[in-house]
Formats: C-alpha cells, structure tokens, sequence
C-alpha cells in the first residue's frame, strides 16, 4: 500500500503547467489545432477546449453555471440571447490591431449592431452530405431537402440516414421543405413541421449532430444532415483513407440556415485579456485561414482568402455566393413563449 | 463508553449530517421544483411574487398536469420498464449458468473464475459501451459476417447499429455482473448434500435443480433483480449512444430537460416519477426477500 | 466431486467469451493503422503516441485522480464512523440516508446536486465534483465497515477498557486495527467507483474539470480516431496491475470478508 502511495504522491507533486491558460466552449470540430500550437507558442499560455454539439446544450452549459470560460463561439441567435442576459463582456476594439481585416459584410448584423460584443469567427451552412456511390447504386439524386423526408425516396435508403439532433436545425429544414422560413414562429407551420419529421422518423437511423463525420467515413450512414464544416472533413477523410465510395455534399434548393458563428468574452471570463488576444491572432489573415483550411469552414476575414485552399474556395456550399446567399437564413434568437413551445414539439418528436 | 449519548453522536452526526445536506436536501429542493415555474432563460423563477409589498406564492400545478395531458410520457415509461424487465430478464438467464458453475467448481479455481467476472466490469463503462459500437457498425467484421449469412440464405441485410437489441446486448453487457455476484453469494452457500441426498432418493438432474437449487436461490435472484432493474431504469447513456431514434429512455428525457431544454420544473417532475418507481422497486423486492427468509 | 455438468460447462464459457470478446476487440484495434476502426489496415503503435501528447486527455486523468484521492480519503472518515455508528446503535435515518443513495439510479443524484449547486450559486469545477462523489462513496464504505464490525468481538474493547485502557487508546489500539481490512476495502471500493464515474460526475463538472469519463464520453461521443482504443487499453492494463497489486496486499480484500 505505501508504494502505491508513494506513487499517488508522486503524481500529484508532478508540477502543474505553471503559464496562463485559456479556457475555449467551442462547436465540436470547429478549431484549427495547428492555429492553437501556434498562439501557445506565441503567448506562452496553454489553451484548454470544451466542445458542444447544439445551441441548446451550449446555452444550458453556461446557466448552469459553467464560469470560467474565457472565450464562448456561439452562433449568431445564442449571440443575441446571451446579451440580452447581460452575459457578455464587450469587446475592447483597442486591443484588436486585426479588426482591420474582417469583411465588412458579415459586420454590424442585427443580432449585435456595431459588433460591441462579439466578432464572427467563421460560417457554416447546414447541408446534406451523401455518399456518392451508394445513393447512385439506389437511383436517387439528391437536390432538396426531399432526400431525409420524402418517404419515398427514404424507403431505398432506410436506416442509412441521420439527422441533426437540435430542435431548430431540424424544424428549421422541415419548415425549408414545407416553403416556410426557417424562422417562422406560427404554430400551424411548425406542426406542420413535427408531422414532416414523424413522417420521416421511422426511415432515419439515428438523431446525431456529433459522430455523422465519422459514420459518413466509414459508411455505415448514407445520408446525414449536418454542417457543411463536417461534410468537408468527412469528404477528405474518406479520401484519405481510400474508401471504395466517396462523400460529397449539396446545399437543398429550398435554401437552408446559414450559421454564423462568433467569438464573445463572458463577463464573468477570468483572463479576458488573454481572450482579446487570442481574438486578435485568430484575425489574423494567415491564422484565420488556417482555419478554413483545417475545418472546411466559410470565413469572414477579407485578409484570410489569398492563403485558402482555392478548391475549398470555388465550393458554393463553403463559401456561397450572392445568388446562393440570397436563399440561406440565419437563426434568429427566439422568446420564451416560442422556445417553449419548441420544446414541447421537439419532445413529442423525441418520444413518439 | 458505548452506552455514552456523547460517543453516539460522534460517530452519527458527522456523516448524518453530510448526507442530509448533499443527499436529502437536494431531493426535496427537486420536489419543490417541480412545482415551481421554470426561470425566463432557464433555471427556476423565483417561488414568491412581490406584489403591493405582500408576498403571494407563485407555485403551480402545470408541470405536473404536462406530465398526464397526453400519453407519451407514459409510453415512454412503459419502454423504460420494459428495457429494465428484458434486461433484468436477460442477466438472469445468462448469469445463471454462470454464477452456477462458478459455485460448484473446486475452491482452487472459484477466485479467479469470480475475478474473471468482475475484472471487465473495472473497466470504464463507457469503453464498454464502446466496444459494442464498434461491433455493431455496419462496416464491421460481425454485421458482415451476419449479413453475409442471410443473404446465402436469400434473406434481407440487418441493420444492428442504433436498434433496440444494439441496446438490449449493451445494457446486458454492462449489468451482466451486478447479478453474477450475489446469486454466486447464494448459490456458493447452498449445502451439496441436499442435491446428494435426493440423488440418492432418485431425483434425476433438472428435478433436483427445480425442487431445490432454484428455489433456494430466490432470494439471490431478488437482489441481483434489483441491482440489475434500478440502473437500468435511469440509464441514458446507452441510449444516447446506441439508441437511434427509438431508444429514448426516461433518463435521456431527465437529461434533456436540464442539459439541453432549460425545462428545471418539467425535469423535476420526471426524477420525482422516477424516483418513487426506484423507490417502489426496493420496497417490493425486500418484502418478497423478507417473506420468503421468514418461510 | 461430482462429475461436471458438460452444458453447465459450455454455457458459462460462452458467457465468459460475451464478456471479453469486446474488450479484445478494443485493444486489438487501438493498434490498427486506419483511423476508422472498421477494418484491420496493419499493424502500429501512433493511437499510443499521439495520446502521450494529448495534453487534454492527460490533464482529465489527473483530474481523476486528485478527485478520487479526496473524495475517497474523505469518504472512507465518514463511512466509517457511519459503518461503527450502524452497528452499535438502532438508527433508523442513518440507516436510511447511507442506504438510499446506494438504491436510486444515478442520475438522479446527478442533477439534484447540480440543481443545489446552481441555487446556492456555487461554481463548477472539482470541488462540486468532490462533493458529489464523497455523497455516493460513503455508503459503500460504511457497508463495509458495518459488515466488518458485526463480525468483531465486542468483548475485546470491554476487556480493555476494565484494564484501564482510556477510550482513545482503546479505539486506536484495538478497534481500528480490527476494523482495517473493512476500512481498506471500503476505501478502495470508493476511489474505484469515484474515478470510474461518469453519471454524478457529467451533471456536476465544471469548466477546466473535464474528468477521464468524461473525456472518454466526449470522444466515443464525436468519435474521430482509435485514440480512445488506446486510451481505454490503457485502462484495463492499469486496472489489472491495481487489483494484482492489491490482492497480494490484502488477499481478502475481494471476498468482502
């Protein structure tokens, strides 16, 4: 018993990294860790990340009580939630040498006019990804949001289809399908809604917004709703471990949610100044490519696109232009009354 | 000194104190919240209101009205009593065998044979679970050869991921031990000569196992059940991670309201529900363990 | 001995081959050179590597094991004087405050403790979690101890205290060296249960205490490479090397004597 004591101390005495460190809640697979070593060297600071997977879980993280992060990228409708409660530190521009180099077009939005609390980070759409051959083997071309709901063309493909676990992304492509706005808060249309999503149900494998990267990979799913970020990294890792298939994806031609995703300091953050720095370097045009690059998502920052994978660039899904634009919607932050209601449709969903 | 009121206290103040502070506490702070109103970003919303400055009670019924406005939460119930009746069903069968033979091998080896049960079970419960991922993907070795199989036999292709047997062989898997141990606690104590004296009688092999191996290990069975049932019941993470979309157990609901909805109160009412089937479960098992000690 | 039950036999062996044939599966696959543990690719040790690198993953453990350390040391106090106290005197609520949390599932002491934590704004982080898993070790401790004492000789201790022996000395000399293995055992069970947890643990974790289940948790969950195979075979090898090294300490430690 001494000796495994001995050992128990030995393990706690091992000294503790003495620098600063930087606490990050981020999307799951939505950071460049090549962009990280290079801010841990520059700063001489660790960086420590958390991950999440939906809005939801985000928003129910930091109430209950998850103090002590220094940086949060939450998506533009979490954006507008979190200032209304008073939950976020705004931003000092003065440390920011690179604010510079952001695109005017993704500045001064409505859900935070001036940008006085956060700055956008990167962007994804939320697509489907497919597996070329397999979809082709069954005759079905993909084009709309018909693949993961229209019974008939899930009856050649059941059990190979997940779907995005996150009521708002889910409704929110139902609503697309059905000719409605994603932000529609009519509770008619969401019914509507919930019974394209139960009609569905019986063909898709799973609910899963964390894992479908990995299962595309492998093949074992088909058809998965999901960010376009995902899609790209899941297309590459299939190349790079030289399946017999290949993944692709398409933007539905009923428009989709564009995700605009930013960095904010909690008020409550214990090393805002470390924070602001780290926002700084990830404006920077090299390290914000570096990004993209990384993660197969769309970025915000002017000075970044010379250093992108040109291929990554042409790609309409990643990085839309005004024509594609104009048919993709943004989440916008929702009242009470509505999340409740959400809520509500989304656990029947669920259950039933 | 032990008959000193003093001593006494020493020894039971301490913990009595800590678990009514972190154990029963908690449990009615829940029980109250079910009754409260869930707070404008989640949370709870304060329980009083300030009005003209008199306090008034701001508590309500709806929550638990939610609960019984329509059916789905009691079919979801049903299909979390009934993951914990197959599995508990499922132990027994295998555990059985098992915890059988375990008894009845030599002294020498009965060691390590039990430690060879237990030793899976000291791994992390969660690389349990992922090592069934792994078998049940549709890309492995064992879905194919399955597949393989049926299709030389000119059946359809199975899908193992994400069902409800994905669930019932993990949710077997990780509980399998909880009812091995105390039917081998059992069974080890039973006297042999009981089963030598009805072979002498002419009792032939399953008439001497029904007549008295099985029903001198009732009581066995019975906490082995239990300790199988209740976690079961409030699982969520096999279901998170093998369920698909019909897996939803009443611990995914739980979670899903404090983790994800922001729905405290609603929460609240599902433990509390929970809680009493928990509770009930106990009670019912050691009522039958007591009846039958006392025959 | 009577002669061997051949389908007894058989049975058992194909439940023991259900109970390890995952595990060999983990391991055999966290040295498979392809990031998708679909099919053998060849033969590599890189999961291992990359892991001794992955700060995040090395940071968890140690967060694991400081959590266990403490909550078992104080655990293991008061189970014990909970475990004496059970078996000395007739008290119902003890009983059933030491009992009850031992019976009911998981998550429910998960997210009633998270909920007192939020309302006496309290934040998360390793003392909550401390907190949580001192709450579910003591009654298995106190379970020990009880059985352990029950079966001690009370008349030793009445020996003593006529030859004047002051109750201190008493219970240092000759109750705690009885009661050590139960205490042992019981200590144990409540590091293992604690740095095994991942339930209580999930509700009550705070920013930067991420724990090894839950490290494990988030990586099943997102699922990219076969680090968590090695990560996981890891385990199990340390997990073998605390029980033999613990059985040849204390032989009876796995028979609850």
């Amino acid at each position: 018993m001494k000796s495994l004591l001995g050992l128990l101390l030995l393990l706690l005495a091992t000294p503790v990294f003495a620098g600063e460190e930087l606490h990050i809640f981020n999307w799951n697979d939505y950071m460049s860790e090549e962009v990280v070593a290079g801010f841990e060297k520059s700063c001489n600071c660790k960086v420590v990340q958390d991950y999440y997977s939906g809005t939801e879980e985000m928003m129910a993280k930091l109430q209950a009580g998850a103090s002590g992060y220094d940086l949060v990228v939450p998506t533009q409708n979490a954006v507008q939630a979190l200032i209304q409660q008073g939950f976020l530190e705004k931003l000092d521009k003065g440390a920011l040498a690179n604010i510079k180099n952001q695109d005017p077009g993704f500045l001064n939005r409505s859900y935070d006019p001036g940008n006085v609390y956060s700055l956008p980070y990167a962007y994804t759409t939320t697509l489907i990804g497919f597996n070329e051959q397999r979809l082709k083997e069954q005759g079905i071309e993909p084009t709309g949001w018909a693949v993961i709901f229209d019974p008939q063309i899930l009856e050649k493909i059941k059990g190979k289809v997940t779907v995005m676990d996150d009521a708002d992304e889910l409704l929110g492509a139902a609503l697309k399908y059905l000719g409605y706005s994603v932000n529609d808060v009519d509770e008619k249309h969401l019914r509507e809604a919930q019974q394209v999503i139960m009609t569905a149900k019986p063909y898709w494998a799973a609910f899963n917004s964390s894992s479908y990267i990995k299962e595309l990979t492998v093949g074992n799913i088909w058809v998965a709703h999901g960010y376009s970020s995902d899609m790209v990294q899941a297309r590459n890792d299939a190349m790079d471990a030289k399946r017999d298939f290949s993944v692709n994806f398409i933007l539905p031609k009923e428009g989709a949610v564009l995700a605009l995703d930013n960095m904010v300091i909690p008020k409550k953050a214990k090393n805002k100044k470390l924070a602001l720095q780290f926002i700084d370097f990830l404006m920077d045009g090299k390290n914000a490519a570096g990004l993209s690059n990384d993660v197969g998502a769309g970025n915000p920052n002017a000075a970044a696109l010379p250093f992108i994978n040109p291929e990554l660039k042409q790609l309409a899904a990643i990085f839309p232009d005004q024509k594609v634009l104009a048919t993709l919607e943004t989440l916008e932050a929702t009242s009470t009354k509505v999340r409740r209601l959400k809520n509500k449709l989304w656990t029947e969903i669920k259950l039933k | 000194m032990q008959g000193k009121a003093w001593y006494k206290y020493l020894l039971s103040l301490p913990p009595m104190a800590y678990l009514l502070i972190f154990f029963a506490a908690p449990t009615f702070i829940m029980l109250f919240a079910s009754f409260r109103y869930a707070g404008e970003y989640g949370g709870l919303a304060p329980w009083y209101l300030h009005e003209g400055g008199r306090l008034t009670l701001d508590l309500t019924l709806e929550n638990w009205q939610r609960l019984l406005e329509t059916d789905i939460y009691l079919r979801l119930f049903l299909r979390s009593i009934g993951y914990a009746v197959a599995t508990t069903l499922l132990c027994m069968v295998m555990g059985y065998p098992l915890a059988l033979m375990i008894a009845r091998s030599g002294r020498k080896h009965r060691d390590l044979l039990l430690l060879l049960v237990i030793l899976p079970f000291w791994s992390n419960f969660l690389v349990r679970i992922y090592a069934w991922m792994i078998i049940f993907s549709p890309a492995g070795a064992l879905t194919r050869m399955i597949n393989g199989a049926l299709e030389l036999l000119g059946m359809g292709s199975v899908t193992l991921m994400y069902s409800p047997t994905a669930m019932l062989v993990c949710l077997v898997y990780v509980h399998l031990p909880f009812m091995v141990l105390p039917l081998y606690a059992n069974l080890e104590k039973h006297d042999l000569d009981l089963l030598d004296a009805a072979q002498d009688l002419g009792a032939g092999k399953w008439r001497r196992f029904w007549l008295i191996t099985w029903p001198l290990s009732l009581p066995g069975i019975t906490a082995g059940s239990i300790l199988v049932f209740i976690p079961v019941l409030g699982m969520f993470a096999i279901p998170d991670l093998l369920g698909g979309t019909n897996g939803i157990m009443i611990g995914n609901v739980i979670k899903q309201q404090f983790m994800e909805s922001r729905d405290w109160p609603f929460g609240s009412v599902l433990s509390m529900v929970l809680t009493v089937t928990a509770v009930a479960v106990v009670l019912l098992g050691s009522r039958l363990g007591a009846r039958r000690e006392g025959r | 001995m009577r002669k061997k039950n051949v389908l007894l036999w058989l049975s058992a062996a194909l439940v023991y081959l259900f109970l390890y044939l995952p595990l060999v599966i983990v391991v055999v696959f966290s040295f498979n050179d392809s990031k998708l543990n679909a099919e053998w690719v060849g033969f590599t040790w890189k999961w291992y590597g990359k892991l001794l690198h992955n700060r995040e993953m090395l940071g968890a453990a140690m967060n694991s094991l400081i959590i266990a350390t403490v909550s078992a040391g104080v655990a293991t106090i008061l189970g014990t004087l909970a475990g004496m106290a059970m078996s000395q005197y007739r008290l119902r609520l003890l009983q059933l405050l030491v009992l009850a949390p031992i019976a009911m599932p998981e998550i429910l002491m998960g997210v009633s403790l998270l909920v007192l934590f939020i309302l006496v704004n309290m934040t998360l982080g390793l003392m909550s979690i401390m907190l949580a898993h001192i709450t579910f070790c003591i009654g298995f401790v106190a379970l020990s101890v009880q059985a352990r004492m029950s079966s001690m000789d009370p008349a030793l201790v009445e020996a003593a205290r006529d030859l004047g022996a002051s109750p201190w000395r008493c219970f240092r000399e000759i109750t705690l060296p009885l009661l050590m293995p139960g205490i042992l055992a019981g200590a144990l069970m409540a590091f293992t249960l604690s740095i095994d947890d991942f339930v209580i643990t999930f509700f009550t974790a705070g920013v930067g205490s991420s724990t090894l289940p839950l490290q494990i948790y988030s990586m099943v969950k997102i699922a990219v490479t076969p680090e968590v195979n090695a990560v996981s075979t890891l385990l199990m090898l340390l997990t073998l090397v605390v029980i033999t090294a613990a059985s040849r300490l204390s032989p009876t430690i796995f028979r609850g004597e």
